[in-house]
């Protein structure tokens, strides 16, 4: 009984921990949000394909940026590119734009810096910026090998 | 009861700057990006309480010790399983996982593991089918195997430019 009491208040404690770890982010958390429903608001499909259509290595480039500076459900980014995909964006700068959509995210770098510090932020991101430019290069390329 | 630190709150503060000047300057489109906050905001209320019942279950049962032994410097080829799967579970935005994975590294968990955490999220199980119904089952296969790959490169290079 006695040690039955102990686990519940050690995982009351859990509880309160978690929940103020979560509270502590609210801020970061509403402020990102916020700036991403801006974002949606303003940069649609019609305005993302004028930027396509300057070569792989530029489109490629392109792609990663829009991506990074998108944010949401993945599923809103496949829908986007069916529609670049229609207005003929090549395939690299569409499988940048979805792969930056999820990895990368601008919006949300003060939140990552406030939370994991510079090194961690600078580092991170810049592995992840060129690991997206050539995951949509060689899945491209692999796929016209086969 | 312990004060909550909050983070962030200068950003907060700017972004709704930005909201008042735009509603002076563009209502309606302000309006509309209010609108996408309240949806945004209300898909993501179950993803939050999950999290926040994780890092409970979290915190009562991964001791230090554990998450050492799993996500630490001797966690080996394990702890890279462990970070890719956890990482293709894990749902909603990166952002809403940065407390989880914070309180993680403060008690020990490897960054090495933690950046394969964040780049195997890329793979969504869910979205998969429709991912497949617009790039086709070869598409999706091979991206799928470059971005388990490419999580696990960035994973090592990080930990040693980390080190520099």
């Amino acid at each position: 009984m006695k040690k039955k009491q102990e686990e519940q208040i050690t995982l009351k404690i859990a509880f309160k921990k978690a929940l103020n770890n979560f509270l502590s982010m609210t801020p970061m958390l509403l402020g990102v949000i916020g700036l991403v429903s801006i974002m949606q608001t303003y940069i649609t499909p019609e305005i993302l394909s004028h930027l396509f259509g300057y070569g792989i290595t530029t489109d490629i480039f392109t792609g990663t940026f829009i991506g990074a500076i998108s944010s949401g459900n993945p599923a809103v980014s496949y829908i986007i590119s069916d529609q670049l995909l229609n207005q003929e964006v090549t395939l690299y700068a569409v499988s940048a734009f979805i792969l930056a959509w999820v990895t990368l995210g601008i919006v949300q770098l003060p939140a990552e810096l406030s939370v994991f510090g510079l090194k961690f932020t600078f580092y991170k991101n810049i592995l992840t910026l060129f690991a997206t430019m050539l995951v949509a290069y060689f899945t491209v390329l692999t796929l016209q090998v086969i | 009861m312990k004060k909550i630190e909050y983070k962030g709150l200068k950003f907060l503060y700017i972004v709704l700057f930005c909201y008042i000047i735009l509603f002076f300057i563009d209502t309606n489109n302000t309006l509309i990006s209010l609108k996408t906050f309240l949806n945004i905001l209300s898909t993501l209320v179950p993803i939050f309480i999950f999290i926040i019942l994780l890092t409970t279950l979290t915190n009562y049962y991964l001791k230090p010790k554990d998450i050492i032994k799993h996500f630490g410097e001797d966690s080996g080829n394990k702890g890279i399983i462990y970070a890719v799967l956890a990482g293709i579970i894990s749902h909603g935005p990166m952002y809403a996982w940065y407390g989880l994975i914070s309180e993680l590294r403060n008690k020990g968990a490897k960054d090495e593991l933690l950046i394969i955490f964040f780049y195997a999220r890329a793979i969504k199980i869910p979205m998969l089918p429709f991912m497949i119904g617009i790039f086709g089952i070869p598409f999706t296969i091979i991206i799928t195997i470059y971005i388990l790959l490419f999580a696990i490169i960035q994973g090592k290079l990080f930990s040693k430019l980390y080190k520099l």
